[in-house]
């Protein structure tokens, strides 16, 4: 279910089309009408950021702000208020220590799902990949209790360990389609000249994956930095939350704050998706490839 | 291997939670926006005792209840925290994991600063399991300067009541101030009408024997979708309750006198941009009467092992303990050797003694405590909506839910 | 020095019997060496993952509430009771508004961006703009969409423009808009992410076939019809499978969202879920909503596997 799929290959699908310009005016006039609602929001929340909440319950809130001034006033008050420090610091954690462990456990588990001939391959596949199976839901009262009893609630260690878990199915599942697809003479080779399995996985296969395993790793992390549900269920005090937690609560504070401090937090809460889509467009367009999907 | 979880999480150093040194006694609340007064009573336990209380916050209510009552299910209640009175007190006592406070309420009433009476709130089956965090009155609350402009005063009866807020909406003014807010303000104005023209329905709503569909409570819908009709309530829809009144959008605001702290944050000042009085009876021949709100601290039974622990309830309790937890947050405690923590509470004091006003327990904790949540949602509804018509749907479910929970105890 | 033995030799000394059991002793050295690599994440899974779905079904066959604890045994019961439950048939109904609504919006309106603006002027662009609200987390769509919807925010001052007199509806507050409303937000932000895929999927269809027909004088529709349609079946069916299973189990824009809809917990059968367990403390009753939800999920997934066979051996 950690399957995140918002990855796209603008390029890729330019370049396999082939110009045909034949759209009437009626269908781009259409286009046009529905790109102005799907960008009025947006246009809303980043004007909003620049309003100071007097100013933003007098005006029309589409109105154009006076100025840019009081983005840094927000910025403030909802970095203080909605601890969004402590929120980005243990989602950056959760993200890039459990989407890194989860692709590095599931490119071990791959690698001995490929390179070996056992009887039941098939099954232990199923059995890694039935974690993708089931609904969150279900995880949910007995991660909970459990936690409880161990002392793991509300510890970025217990957070660590979900997050680890339920990113490491899908990379499975891709890895090991990708560690087919390679050649293995390369490594009998090296099995030939006394290499151990670990040389072979770690020399000759992880630097092979290297491609794949970065744009599951930045599927995963997205998911992670995007998780609301586990956050709330099992880490929901400040100084472990995630973001999107931290958001959400503060959201609910609203009475305290106006919409354009709200409205900034999630701006702030979501910088690090949108400079993470801008700058590695490329690694996202390679998850799509992977994610065999269209 | 919790203990080795433990361990490994802390040498992880991964942890950013404070970690507690041995001398200072952690108090787990819900109540965020008490955060820093309850910094300041650690504070001034630190100077008084050498021992610091500290506070630990929790995010949303549910979430808060949802952790205590699992801490309970695994046997590991923490040492001290806040609670609610009525029923989920009473499950939290049936765990058997709540330390009697006997021996400290005999100290706290010889001393002199307490009634003994107030013991009695406490207590469940003769023995008193908590203390009071804060004991709040709920009043109505007033806009002075709105109430000059419509030439009234504080009514004293329900008729003055009704006249009020005929003269506050000629005025232009919204009399009343109701939103369905953070989801748990549906009950207030059900509860003060209730309690205003049939006390004696309205307590044996929370035991079962007067139905949600009865008369009594048809009569109470009654009323609130009247005053809706006439226009004299804020729009239920507002998130901002407090800066409405502080902005002087409705006159009067029915709340627990907790709430005067906060007002004055939004920028007003007690007793003199607003002031409170008690709520009038419908019928004249009931006593002057009040809900009562009062949060306690409870502590588990391994927390009373801790003789720090015990040393911070003493201090909370005391007259100094209790002046700085005023001073930090507007709230009294029941100590009558304190100060009154604002104007407004001075002042319903007084009413109060002058009046002989008695108390009676909030819908929240007379009600079963897993009906809370469903029915509160149920008022909200109609209040959104406050027609008669949606009212007899409401008083529908929630008799259904009722009676439900009445048939299957 | 020994002297080299033959073949022949070795296959008589050796016997078919050992030979056997060296392949045996080598796939099962080969098993071990699999293992450890393995481990870590059969580990993880089977503890974290597996171990919690088989503890909730013994959850939910116990009489679990609040402070108690769940040695009882309470079998159906907790089943049972949904159908007396006031809010479960609510929730049940508002969970098929939205597996309805997320199966037909996102693929009809993707599949009709996709082939309208195929080629057309300025596509990409267009393409980016749809796409654009993707990036964002549901719970940040959430908060952006719950002051769109604000009784004075930019929806109602639309509408007021657009009708000429003030419009004050409570989006959010209301039984008969809250949860088309929150649909509508489903569908903004997701609708980009199906019409890339199916321009993906249209991208993949060869185009002999289609230019054939056109030569043959079959008119758009037919072509659409029979060869195209035919071909991007596979990824409609993911896409709908996708967008149904993101629909069923959508939690974060319900959550954040739905706060000041006085039936929050009837808006989805997870935020039921949620509600009972993690608020009123029916851990045993949460545990078999959470059940419920799993076996509904696990059909749709086996319906989409049986499907996904099917048009696999109809395009072979």
């Amino acid at each position: 279910m950690a399957v995140d799929l918002e990855t796209l290959d603008f390029d890729q699908i330019a370049k396999a089309e082939r110009r045909r310009g034949k759209g009437s005016w009626l269908i781009m006039g259409g286009a046009l009408v529905m790109s102005a609602v799907w960008i009025v929001p947006f246009y809303y929340m980043i004007i909003s950021i620049f309003k100071t909440t007097p100013e933003y319950a007098q005006k029309h809130p589409l109105a154009l702000p006076d100025g840019v001034g009081p983005l840094i006033d927000n910025a403030v008050t909802a970095w203080n208020n909605a601890k969004m420090g402590a929120g980005l610091l243990n989602s950056f954690i959760y993200g890039s220590i459990g989407g890194a462990l989860a692709i590095f456990i599931a490119a071990l588990a791959a690698y001995g799902l490929t390179r070996f001939d056992f009887k039941g391959r098939n099954l232990w596949f199923m059995l890694i990949f039935s974690g993708t199976v089931f609904p969150f839901q279900m995880y949910l009262i007995p991660l909970f209790f459990t936690y409880q009893e161990l002392g793991l609630l509300n510890t970025h260690l217990g957070m660590l360990i979900f997050y680890t878990a339920i990113c490491i199915p899908f990379p499975v599942l891709v890895l090991r389609n990708y560690m087919n697809g390679l050649s293995r003479e390369m490594d009998e080779a090296a099995r030939m000249d006394g290499a151990r399995e670990w040389t072979v996985f770690s020399r000759i296969i992880l630097p092979n994956c290297l491609g794949p395993m970065t744009a599951t790793f930045l599927l995963q992390f997205t998911w992670i930095w995007n998780d609301l549900l586990f956050s709330t269920v099992l880490a929901n005090k400040t100084e472990v939350r995630s973001i999107m937690a931290a958001l959400q609560v503060f959201q609910g504070s609203y009475s305290s704050f106006g919409p354009n401090v709200i409205m900034t937090a999630a701006i702030i809460a979501s910088l690090p998706s949108l400079i993470l889509f801008i700058f590695l467009r490329k690694h996202f367009m390679n998850g799509m490839r992977i994610s065999n999907v269209g | 291997m919790k203990h080795f979880i433990r361990t490994f999480t802390s040498a992880a150093a991964l942890s950013a939670l404070a970690t507690v040194a041995m001398a200072d006694v952690e108090l787990l609340h819900d109540k965020g926006f008490w955060s820093e007064a309850l910094e300041a009573v650690g504070d001034a336990s630190e100077t008084s005792t050498g021992n610091r209380l500290v506070q630990t916050p929790y995010a949303t209510p549910e979430q808060y209840k949802a952790f205590v009552q699992t801490s309970a299910a695994s046997g590991e209640m923490p040492d001290l925290f806040t609670w609610w009175t009525g029923g989920v007190y009473e499950e939290l006592i049936a765990s058997g994991q709540v330390a009697s406070m006997d021996p400290l309420w005999e100290k706290m009433i010889a001393s002199g600063n307490f009634d003994a009476s107030l013991r009695d709130f406490y207590s469940v089956d003769g023995v008193a399991y908590g203390i009071p965090l804060h004991l709040s009155r709920w009043i109505a609350l007033y806009n002075t300067d709105h109430f000059e402009t419509a030439g009234i005063t504080e009514p004293t009866t329900w008729e003055e009541l009704n006249a009020a807020a005929e003269a506050l909406k000629a005025a232009g003014i919204t009399p009343f101030h109701a939103t369905t807010q953070d989801g748990w303000r549906g009950f207030i104005w059900f509860q003060e009408i209730m309690i205003r023209t049939n006390p004696e329905a309205y307590a044996g709503l929370h035991d079962g024997s007067v139905a949600y569909d009865s008369d009594a409570v048809r009569n109470a819908f009654q009323i609130w979708s009247d005053w809706y009709a006439k226009g004299y309530f804020t729009d239920p829809r507002s998130n901002d309750e407090v800066g409405d009144f502080a902005k002087g959008e409705g006159a009067i605001y029915l709340i627990g006198d907790w709430a005067v702290g906060i007002v004055e944050g939004a920028g007003m000042t007690a007793g003199e941009d607003f002031s409170a009085f008690i709520m009038p009876n419908a019928d004249p021949s009931l006593p002057s009467s009040s809900i009562l709100e009062g949060s306690p601290i409870v502590m588990s039974v391994s927390g009373s092992e801790n003789p720090d622990a015990m040393a911070a309830l003493e201090f909370f309790t005391s007259v100094e303990g209790a002046n700085a937890w005023a001073a930090a947050s507007g709230n009294a405690i029941g100590n009558a050797n304190a100060a009154a923590p604002n104007a407004v509470v001075e002042k319903i004091n007084a009413d109060v003694a002058a009046n002989g006003t008695i108390a009676i327990g909030r819908w929240w904790e007379s009600v079963p405590a897993e009906l809370q949540g469903e029915i509160v949602a149920e008022f909200n509804r109609f209040m959104l909506d406050p027609t008669m018509e949606t009212a007899e749907d409401v008083m529908a479910t929630v008799q259904a839910l009722n009676a439900d929970y009445w048939a299957n105890l | 020095m020994p002297k080299r033995e033959t073949d022949d030799e070795i296959l008589a000394r050796i016997g078919l019997d050992t030979l056997a059991a060296t392949e045996k002793h080598r796939t099962r050295r080969a098993f071990r060496t699999a293992f450890f690599f393995m481990a870590p994440a059969v580990a993880f899974v089977s503890i974290v993952l597996l171990f919690p779905v088989l503890y909730n079904i013994y959850i939910s066959l116990t009489k679990w509430r609040r402070f108690s604890g769940f040695d009882e045994f309470a079998g159906a019961r907790n089943y049972t009771r949904m159908i007396d439950n006031p809010f479960f048939a609510e929730a049940l109904a508002n969970t098929a508004i939205w597996v309805v609504a997320s199966m037909t919006l996102p693929l009809a309106i993707g599949l009709g961006l996709a082939i309208l603006l195929r080629g057309a002027p300025g596509e990409g662009a267009f393409k980016n703009i749809i796409f654009l609200p993707r990036i964002l987390a549901p719970t940040v769509v959430g908060v952006l969409w719950f002051y769109v919807y604000a009784p004075d925010g930019v929806l109602n001052r639309a509408l007021g423009v657009a009708t000429g007199r003030e419009v004050d509806i409570g989006w959010l507050y209301q039984d008969n808009t809250v949860t088309g409303a929150i649909i509508a937000t489903f569908v903004w932000q997701s609708v980009g992410l199906v019409m890339v895929l199916i321009l993906l999927g249209l991208a993949a269809i060869p185009r002999d076939p289609i230019e054939a027909a056109t030569v043959d004088g079959a008119r758009p529709w037919q072509v659409f019809r029979h060869i195209t349609l035919p071909l991007l079946l596979p990824t409609l069916l993911v896409v709908t499978i996708l967008s149904v299973l993101a629909g069923f189990t959508a939690f974060d824009l319900l959550w954040v969202m739905g706060v000041p809809y006085p039936g929050q917990r009837t808006l989805s059968l997870a935020v039921f879920m949620y509600f009972e367990a993690f608020q009123k403390g029916a851990w045993a009753f949460g545990s078999a909503l959470a059940v419920v939800i799993g076996i509904v999920v696990l059909s749709v997934t086996w319906v989409q596997a049986a499907m996904q066979a099917r048009i696999d051996r109809m395009t072979k």
